[in-house]
């Protein structure tokens, strides 16, 4: 009998042969040999490992998903862990950065940094924002920026609970006196860039929280 | 007795990433990323096909969340989806990439055993298979699937597809015979099967 072909000995590998073709196996080296070579390549291909994606993969994937709608940005604040900061403080320590530039925030989080609400001087001089030379360098300033609002949100939260010994933001007239002053400042700041997503959001945020102390302020009319 | 930390379950990782619960999602990626990258890349055969393919996969993965019930494992729901969308993709595709000079350097992981260099031999085989033979031997000797199930996924026969997994074996068995011969000859170290 003539050697069995491969195709012949590939079949074989998971199916019973034939009588003549065990019969050739049996008494074949060479066919023999070939259909365990056969066998052990199909044992190594059920053995090959996972391959890790390239790098750049998941960007790509999150990219899209995010396109698609697929995938939230857990958002900012929760990312810092400071979702449960107040909206009207985290207004208020943009304000803060925002009037100043980098002065006040500097100030907020340096280690000479004010030791009641009332050392807090708001710089009367109009902002001063770093002009960026390249995508690079204004990544680093909104990088830096960011670094610097989430430390001046915690000094204020300090500052404002070493001053009225309890939760800050308990008083309602008080913060809608603030949020009446940050209301007019972002106001301002939107009619000079009007196109610029943050300030567009810090307002709405400033003004929904305006209308939701205002809402308090009136079912509290006993405090009156 | 040190504290062991544990993460959210697997199904609740399932339902957040349903949400759309970025954390979630990657988390889910992490895990199984190399797994279906493993079997889009060898289907595709190419490696800037396997990245499109396995995007689409993790798309429509994520897309169908919400449907999932749990009546399967997880893995072998997403592997389902990722094998689908390469086949798909692949028969959109008029014409296959043709791969050009070396094979690029894939990062393995988790190897189950056997040497590295007669895996790279057989990832070399399998990119050079043609199309029709390639997936039938993925699916059936490197994913395990019955002739059953590659007929129901690719819409054939049960018997074309042994017949086919047949002639790839055969044609696997010919071109690292071929490689080996290749290798000795070249004074590299031989390998055989």
């Amino acid at each position: 009998m003539e050697h069995l072909n491969t195709e012949i000995l590939a079949r074989l590998v998971d199916q019973t042969p034939q009588p003549e073709e065990a019969a050739h196996i049996a008494e074949c080296e060479a066919c023999s040999a070939e259909l365990e070579a056969i066998r052990s390549q199909t044992d190594a291909l059920r053995s090959l490992p996972e391959i890790r994606p390239p790098q750049g993969d998941w960007h790509g994937l999150e990219a899209r998903l995010r396109s698609e709608g697929l995938m939230n940005d857990p958002g900012r604040f929760r990312r810092i862990g400071l979702a449960q900061t107040p909206g009207w403080m985290r207004a208020a320590a943009a304000a803060v950065l925002f009037l100043s530039g980098a002065g006040a925030g500097a100030l907020l989080t340096s280690p000479e940094a004010p030791e009641s609400l009332g050392d807090l001087a708001m710089p009367s001089s109009a902002a001063t924002f770093a002009t960026s030379t390249s995508v690079e360098a204004a990544a680093t300033a909104v990088r830096v920026a960011e670094q610097n609002y989430v430390a001046a949100i915690t000094r204020y939260q300090q500052l404002l609970i070493s001053e009225s010994g309890v939760e800050a933001g308990s008083d309602p007239m008080s913060r809608m006196a603030a949020l009446e002053y940050l209301a007019t400042v972002s106001q301002a700041a939107v009619r000079q860039a009007p196109g610029d997503p943050y300030l567009n959001g810090f307002l709405v945020s400033v003004l929904g929280e305006r209308e939701a102390t205002a809402q308090l302020v009136a079912s509290r009319s006993n405090w009156y | 007795m040190q504290e062991i930390s544990t993460g959210p379950s697997e199904s609740q990782l399932i339902r957040l990433a349903a949400d759309g619960d970025a954390r979630a999602i990657r988390q889910l990626y992490d895990r199984y990323s190399p797994r279906v990258y493993a079997v889009v890349r060898r289907i595709a055969g190419d490696d800037d096909l396997a990245q499109d393919y396995a995007q689409e996969a993790w798309i429509r993965a994520i897309r169908a969340l919400p449907t999932f019930r749990g009546d399967a494992r997880f893995s072998t729901w997403l592997h389902r989806i990722a094998v689908n969308a390469a086949l798909q993709a692949l028969r959109k595709s008029e014409t296959r990439k043709k791969q050009e000079g070396p094979v690029p350097e894939q990062v393995l992981v988790a190897p189950r055993g056997g040497d590295a260099l007669l895996q790279q031999r057989l990832e070399r085989a399998l990119d050079e298979l043609p199309y029709g033979m390639r997936r039938v031997l993925i699916l059936h000797d490197v994913e395990g699937y019955t002739h059953e199930e590659i007929g129901d996924t690719l819409g054939v026969t049960s018997g074309t597809s042994k017949s086919q997994l047949f002639k790839a074996r055969a044609k696997m068995r010919d071109m690292l015979t071929a490689l080996d011969g290749a290798a000795q000859e070249s004074g590299a170290e031989a390998w055989s099967i």
